[in-house]
This record gives structure tokens, C-alpha cells and sequence, in this order.
């Protein structure tokens, strides 16, 4: 098999059109070097952004979950990276790729760029750098979405490489787009400051982290970006600093932006959000996240009897009103009944949401009770973890609906530290006969069910409580030999696949999903700002408004 | 021995007990090397972990050893900054960072508030209660007391995110939050004075009031000293000792008021980094972030006894026994 992928007419290739026509040549330097005279000119000012959490470090492998580390892609690029508008891979530091075959990938490297700390990109470096994220031995929690086997790179040329998995893996290309690529040289001579001090290629050089406050970065007026519009489209940086400053508080992050102090708030609450359409200063934007909510109930393993009844399993989903609580969520939350939005990979168009519907749930329970079932052994435990936006208010709702049919509950929110283990095979294999229902959130950035449906659903491996399927708490041999069928397939034999597992698992009813996520923004009028689904903020896709 | 050397060797006693505290808290809340690992650490790894540091080994050792650490100033290193490998593997390579630095980093910035918020609350708590007892139920004696009264009551969170929306966000007079220059303190500063003010300025009113009725002050009126010799210079320093008392004390609840506060206006120091801590389990950083906010409120309290001895020779004198 042999993918064509990238492919877009880059500024290398034009070079090599006019190759040799020295006169032409000439030209094309002196517009280049004006159109980064005119960036640099261009760029300004400092734009201040109010995350919603310090990071835990800067490391280049951090680039993957934007939530951790929030603007580290103006540092740190990645080879490939999925389009904020179309959600398509097109190239960043790679300019061409070919997908040789299932465990093969190809790949032609960006020339004329540099580190910020003046080393060259090459071959070499590149290869480096994605040996050290993906290396075992390294252990970074990239590796939460390592593939079936062990991602290497080897230089192939000066400017090219070629990275292979050790065993078969459709998601390699999925996997390099999360990849960050940094300084070979800091890794090699300072691996410490690695953590705290990113060296990439990007249009923000690093300047400083000043723990509890901020970090900041400084325009690099020598980013290759510059003269190479088609990978960041027209838009070039229009700040000479990025500042982002760390506000947990959702309130003081819009005040900040209410205020002035801050361009970009991340997160507001829905009020805040609902406050900015009275203001001449402010906008909200909001739109569709990976993120997706939902329960999971404790319901085989090491529960009790009453809940492998899936009759009551049905009853507690078909108690949950989906709709109303996307409302109390707000910020237009889209009721889901699948764990992915449309155009994931595997997404399955037959599998709606759960309605709302007490008689039936009331009904199912009857029957199960006639049945034999000790419905009123039910006493459902209702679980958030607090760093969950709005997480009081969804479970004391869930809570007071499934009282409503006559289902026990206790309501509980939970710090990381207390909710963590419990989610995980080796909390709940500690806690045999519990009722927990666990109301939390996970993204999906893959585009894929794969790596959901093996996380959510696959046989956890209690003697490897790092493995993917560690917070999985359903285990069917028949399912887990047909998901791993499906993942070593590709194209439409994949999406066909996930998808009859996706409805395999929905009529089991072991997890309801609740809503996919919408992220929302403040932002100051006078800025436009454009982000993907993965909702990273790049200022090179920030500009000020004409 | 002295008054002095025997409420030294009291605050050793005091702050012993509370390293011990924060030692007996650590083993309480689960196994110490699960907390380090996290849940995805394999129990091979755990061993090797408890072995490694020693959690095998009987509680006293551990206790003792804990002390040793503590006096060198060892808490460990931070669960949470300067690595992002996966828990199970983040001591490894020695790649976390020590926390006390981390911790004492963030001392300038607490100090700093608590000096600004303790100047903002004594200096209006003594304008304030010297006022009301020389002008008694008069209508600034009843202002003074509803001000008082509403400082102590009111809800510190409440209070910081009135004064962000009013002076930063409509106003725009000082930083909604932040850290920096003086702009940026009156704000948490204000918030986290309410309290020790309405406090103050209860005791010194009280505390005048007493003053103001005995025998000197009508002795001096008679003498023909102005109103305001006898009340700032005469009256005022011999109410010193019970407005010193509830200072030291709101001092002391300052540094952990400071906590609260601190979030709400997401000031970088000690109180920040502690919730930020507990928020994500990052247990050394939490324990010498608690034995270095306990030193400070004994070492505090120490001094408040010094400048009592300095104010009251009697105290000195009674302590010295017979």
C-alpha cells in the first residue's frame, strides 16, 4: 500500500521549479526578505492570554494535550498537525509524507529552518527528537496514546526520515501529529532543562516561566513560517510577545478579559459567556471540542449482581435527561449518545442518545424485579472529579433524576487524588461490589473509536495498570477479539468495524454517553481568532481585526 | 531560666508537634509510595519504591528519619514540577525538583501581601477605634462599630470578588489579579485586612476607652496637656499591650488568610502554591509548604512574647519566679 499524503505545492518545490533561473531567484529572496521585514514590522504589542492552569512543564512531548501546557505550540511544532479549519494532516516541519504501509511512514523534512537556539533542523535532529518522545525508556505521558508498538526514526537522507512502527499501526501518521519536535543539542548537553526551557522552531521564541504567574515568549523574526504561507495560511504573528498568564479561577480569567488586562480569556462560565453579547468589547466564541462527557456505571467484574442486570442499566441511562443537562452544562453542548462527534472514524449514525424516559425506566425496573433481580439493592453512587467545569451542578442533577424513578443515590464530588484511583482497574478491583457511576470527561484526538473503544471497553490487564485499558472496567472476550481485528484494519474496513462495535457496546448499555463539549473563549473585539477541534491556541491563527 | 528562653523552648515543642503532625497526615491519607508512583505503578515498582526509601522499614526509623530530613531541609522533590514522565517513573532519574526552594520561592510574595494587608489594617484599625472611644456613641462610634463588625463577618471570597468586579473590571483602577507592582497588591491587600481591622479596631477602642476614664488622663487634662498629647502619646501607648496581643494573633491569620485570598487573586505565593498542591496531590510540597507556614506562625507568636517583655517589664519579671 502506498498513501500519497501532503503533497501541497510548498515553497521548496517552487524552488526547485525555478532552479537554476538565478535572476528569479534573486527576486524571490528579496520578496522574502521584505515579507518578513513587513511580519516583523507587523508585530506588536503583547498579547496577553488567561489559561486556566499553570503547566506542569514545558517538555517538547507536551505539545499533544494542549490542556496541560497551553500555548507551548508557539514554541514547540510538531512534523504534521491536524488543520484547525478542515481537521485534515497537512504538513508543519514536514513538507511531504508517504504512508509506505501499516507500520511505515515517510517522510521529507522542511529545509532552512532552525532551532531558536540557532542549531539546525535536519534529518538527524528530527529523528532524534522523535526517538526521545516515543522512547520507552523516556516514559512521557505521550505515551497514553502510543500505538501497538515502538515508534522509531531513522535519518534517511539529510532531510529526510523514516519512522517505523514495530508492529502494525493505522494511527502512526494520528501518532506524528502529536509529536513535538525540539533542540537535539539541549536534549543531548541540558536533558534537564528540557522540562522547563522548550527550544523549538516555532514563531514564539521562550523567554521565561515565572512560576505562579506566567510565561512568556518573544517573537522569532527568523521563523520559516514567514515566507512559507502555505502551512499557516496568510496569517503571520501579529505580537511581539505571547504572555500567558495562569488564572485557575474561572471568574478572575474573565475579569481579566472584562477588564483588559488579558485579550483571551480560556473557559468562561456560561454567564460570562452570555454577559459578552451586551458588550461592545467583547465577544465569546465558542465551538465543538474532543472533549465528551460521560457516565460510566460500574457493571460487571466486581459489581454487584443487581447491576450485570441490564435491564436496571438501562433504566438508570433511560433516567438521565441528556437534553436538559446539556442545558445546565450551556455553551451549546451538543447531547451526544456516542464517544466521539460525527466524522470520527467509527462514529455510527444508527446510535442516538439516550431519551429521556422515566416510564420505561420505571417499567425495566418492574421487570427486573419480577425477574428475580434485587432492584432495591440498587444504590447508585454518583462521582465527579472537581476539576470538571460545572461538575456539582451535573451530578447532584443525575443525582435528583434518578431519584425521580425511584433509584437510590449518593452524590459525591471528588479531588484527582480520591477520584483517580477509583476510575482505574486497580481502585475498582479494591472496592468490590460498589455502585459507582463516574461522571467525568475525555478527549478523543485521534478522530478514530479505536483508541476510545480500548480504553472504555476492552479487558483491563489488572497485572498492567499502565496499559491502554486501565480505566476500563467491562471485560468480553468476543469484543475484545473483534475491537483488535478492527484496529489492525484501515480505510473503510476500519470505520465499518468500529462502528458495529460502537453499537455492540451501546446495546450493552455500559456507558451513557452525556454531551460533546463545547469550549468557549472571551476575547477582546478587536481580535479574530480561528482554532480546530483540538482547541490550541496559535497566534500565528490570532490577528487583529482590520 | 529565663521567660524568654522557656517560650523558645515552648515554640521548639510547638513546632515539633506539628512536624510530627504533618508526619503521622502523610502516612494517614494512603501508602506514601502509591501517592508518589501513582496508580498506574505496577507493584513491582511500588516495592522497589518502599524499599528504596525506606518505607519498609519500622514507623519510628521512618519517624526519626523524616526529623533528620526536615532539619536538613530534605521535604523531597515535587510530584508534580520538572518532569512530565509517566508517575511510575518520575524518580527514576532524579528528574523532580526539591521543594523547599519552590516553597521559599514563593515567601517574598506572601510576605509582601501580609505587610501590606497587616500596615492597611493597623494603621485604619487604630484611626478607627481611637476615633470611636473619643467620640463615644457618637454617630463615628456606630460607624466604626458597623465597619468593625462587617470586617470580621465578612466572607473573604465573597469580599475579593466584589472588589475585583468594582474597582478592576467597571472602575478600572487596579489589576482585577496578578502579581507586580504596588497596583497589584491593593486589591488582595484590602481583602485579607478586613478581618484584622474590624478586630483591632474593636480592642483598641475598648482598650482607649479603659485609658481614657482612669485617673493620669484627668490628672494630665488638669495638668493642661492638649486632648490629642494625652490621647496619641499617654493613652495610646499604654493600650499597646492587648492591641499587641490581637495583632500577633492577626498576624498569625494573616499568613494563613493569605491562603484563600492568594487564589482568588491568583497571587504567587505560599497559600497559591499550597492549594495548588493539594489540588493535585502533591504531597512534599504540601508538607513543607504547611512546616514552613507552622514556622512562621510560631516564630511570629515568639516575637509577639518578645515585644510584650519589651512593653511590660512585669511580664519579664513574672516569668522569672521567685
Amino acid at each position: 500500500m502506498n498513501i500519497r499524503k501532503g503533497g501541497k505545492v510548498t515553497s521548496e518545490s517552487k524552488l526547485r521549479g525555478i532552479n537554476g533561473r538565478i535572476g528569479k531567484s534573486a527576486l524571490f529572496a528579496i520578496a522574502l526578505a521584505l515579507a518578513s521585514a513587513t511580519s516583523l514590522a507587523a508585530a506588536d504589542g503583547t498579547l496577553v492570554i488567561a489559561v486556566n492552569q499553570e503547566p506542569q512543564d514545558l517538555a517538547a512531548q507536551g505539545v499533544y494535550k494542549e490542556i496541560n501546557a497551553p500555548g507551548l505550540r508557539n514554541v514547540i511544532e510538531t512534523l504534521i498537525a491536524a488543520d484547525p479549519v478542515s481537521g485534515k494532516f497537512r504538513g508543519v516541519l514536514s513538507t511531504y509524507w508517504d504512508v509506505v504501509d501499516d507500520q511505515t511512514i515517510r517522510m521529507d523534512l522542511r529545509q532552512g529552518v532552525n532551532f531558536h537556539d540557532g542549531t539546525p533542523f535536519n534529518a538527524e535532529s528530527a529523528a532524534a527528537s522523535i526517538n526521545f518522545v516515543w522512547s520507552a525508556d523516556n516514559a512521557f505521558t505521550i505515551q497514553e496514546y502510543g500505538g501497538p508498538g515502538t515508534i522509531t526514526a531513522t535519518p534517511t537522507g539529510d532531510y529526510s526520515i523514516e519512522v517505523v512502527s514495530s508492529e502494525p499501526d493505522p494511527l502512526l501518521e494520528f501518532r506524528l501529529s502529536l509529536n513535538g519536535i525540539s533542540s537535539m543539542k539541549q536534549v543531548q548537553d541540558n536533558p534537564a532543562s528540557h522540562f522547563d526551557t522548550p527550544i523549538g522552531t516555532g514563531p514564539y521564541k521562550f523567554i521565561e516561566w515565572v512560576p505562579g504567574q506566567y510565561w512568556r515568549a518573544e517573537f522569532n523574526s527568523d521563523w520559516w513560517g514567514l515566507s512559507h504561507d502555505d502551512v499557516y495560511g496568510t496569517a503571520t504573528p501579529s505580537f511581539a510577545e505571547l504572555r500567558f498568564v495562569f488564572r485557575p479561577e474561572d471568574g478572575a480569567r474573565s475579569a481579566m478579559a472584562q477588564s483588559g488586562e488579558a485579550q483571551l480569556a480560556m473557559f468562561p462560565s456560561p454567564d460570562d459567556c452570555a454577559a459578552a453579547e451586551d458588550s461592545d468589547d467583547l465577544k465569546c466564541v465558542t465551538g465543538p471540542s474532543d472533549t465528551y462527557l460521560y457516565g460510566r456505571l460500574d457493571h460487571s467484574l466486581y459489581a454487584p449482581e443487581v447491576l450485570r442486570d441490564p435491564r436496571v442499566r438501562e433504566a438508570i441511562f433511560l433516567a438521565i435527561d441528556v437534553q436538559s443537562l446539556t442545558e445546565v452544562i450551556g455553551l451549546a453542548s451538543v447531547p451526544q449518545g456516542q464517544l466521539g462527534p460525527l466524522g470520527t472514524i467509527g462514529f455510527n449514525p444508527d446510535v442516538m442518545a439516550y431519551p429521556y424516559d422515566p416510564d420505561r425506566a420505571m417499567a425495566l425496573l418492574s421487570e427486573a424485579k419480577s425477574g428475580g433481580t434485587d432492584v432495591d439493592a440498587v444504590r447508585v453512587e454518583v462521582v465527579g472529579r472537581d476539576t470538571t467545569p460545572q461538575i456539582s451542578t451535573i451530578v447532584e442533577a443525575i443525582g435528583g433524576m434518578l431519584n425521580s424513578v425511584g433509584i437510590a443515590t449518593d452524590v459525591k464530588v471528588q479531588v484527582p487524588q480520591a477520584f483517580n484511583p477509583r476510575v482505574r482497574i486497580a481502585g475498582y478491583a479494591s472496592e468490590p461490589g460498589r455502585q459507582m457511576m463516574q461522571v467525568h470527561v475525555r478527549q478523543n484526538p485521534a478522530g478514530d473509536f479505536g483508541i476510545t473503544l480500548l480504553a472504555n471497553y476492552a479487558c483491563p490487564d489488572e497485572d498492567n495498570p499502565t496499559g491502554p485499558s486501565r480505566s476500563s472496567v467491562y471485560c468480553d472476550r468476543q469484543f475484545d477479539e473483534q475491537l483488535f481485528a478492527a484496529l489492525a484494519s484501515v480505510g473503510q474496513a476500519r470505520d465499518e468495524a468500529l462502528q458495529a462495535l460502537v453499537k455492540y457496546v451501546h446495546d450493552r448499555h455500559l456507558v451513557v454517553p452525556l454531551a460533546l463539549l463545547d469550549r468557549a473563549y472571551l476575547i477582546r473585539s478587536d481580535l479574530d481568532f480561528t482554532f480546530g477541534p483540538d482547541h490550541r491556541i496559535q497566534a500565528a491563527y490570532i490577528s487583529k481585526s482590520e | 531560666m529565663s521567660y524568654l528562653l522557656r517560650r523558645f523552648v515552648h515554640s521548639l515543642i510547638l513546632l515539633l508537634v506539628t512536624v510530627s503532625f504533618v508526619f503521622v497526615a502523610g502516612r494517614s491519607i494512603g501508602d506514601p509510595a502509591l501517592n508518589i508512583l501513582g496508580v498506574n505503578a505496577t507493584e513491582q515498582a511500588l516495592e522497589t519504591l518502599r524499599r528504596n526509601i525506606g518505607l519498609n522499614d519500622p514507623l519510628l526509623i521512618q519517624y526519626l528519619r523524616f526529623l533528620g530530613d526536615v532539619v536538613r531541609g530534605d521535604f523531597g522533590v515535587s510530584y508534580r514540577f520538572g518532569f512530565s514522565v509517566m508517575p511510575a517513573e518520575a524518580l527514576r532519574d532524579g528528574l523532580g525538583k526539591p521543594v523547599l526552594p519552590l516553597v521559599l520561592q514563593r515567601l517574598p510574595a506572601t510576605f509582601f501581601l501580609a505587610g501590606v494587608a497587616m500596615a492597611m489594617a493597623f494603621s485604619l484599625a487604630i484611626l478607627m477605634g481611637t476615633a470611636a472611644a473619643v467620640w463615644p456613641r457618637s454617630a463615628i462610634d456606630r460607624l466604626v462599630s458597623v465597619l468593625s463588625l462587617a470586617g470580621v463577618s465578612i466572607v473573604q471570597f465573597w469580599l475579593g470578588l466584589m472588589l475585583i468586579v468594582l474597582f478592576g473590571v467597571n472602575l478600572g483602577w487596579f489589576p482585577t489579579t496578578g502579581y507586580g507592582g504596588i497596583e497589584f497588591v491593593i486589591l488582595p491587600a484590602l481583602t485579607l485586612a478586613a478581618r484584622p481591622m474590624g478586630r483591632i479596631a474593636q480592642v483598641v477602642r475598648s482598650s482607649m476607652l479603659d485609658e481614657l476614664a482612669k485617673p493620669y488622663v484627668t490628672a494630665a487634662r488638669a495638668k493642661g496637656a492638649s486632648e490629642g498629647r494625652i490621647v496619641l502619646v499617654h493613652s495610646l501607648k499604654n493600650a499597646a499591650i492587648p492591641i499587641i496581643t490581637i495583632t500577633g494573633d492577626e498576624l498569625s491569620a494573616l499568613l494563613t488568610g493569605a491562603i484563600l485570598v492568594e487564589t482568588v487573586f491568583a497571587w504567587p505565593g505560599i497559600g497559591q502554591l499550597l492549594i495548588d498542591s493539594l489540588n493535585r496531590g502533591d504531597l512534599p510540597m504540601v508538607q513543607a509548604g504547611i512546616c514552613v507556614v507552622a514556622t512562621l506562625v510560631i516564630a511570629v507568636n515568639f516575637f509577639v512574647d518578645v515585644a510584650y517583655t519589651l512593653l511590660d517589664p512585669k511580664i519579664r519579671l513574672k516569668g522569672a519566679g521567685p
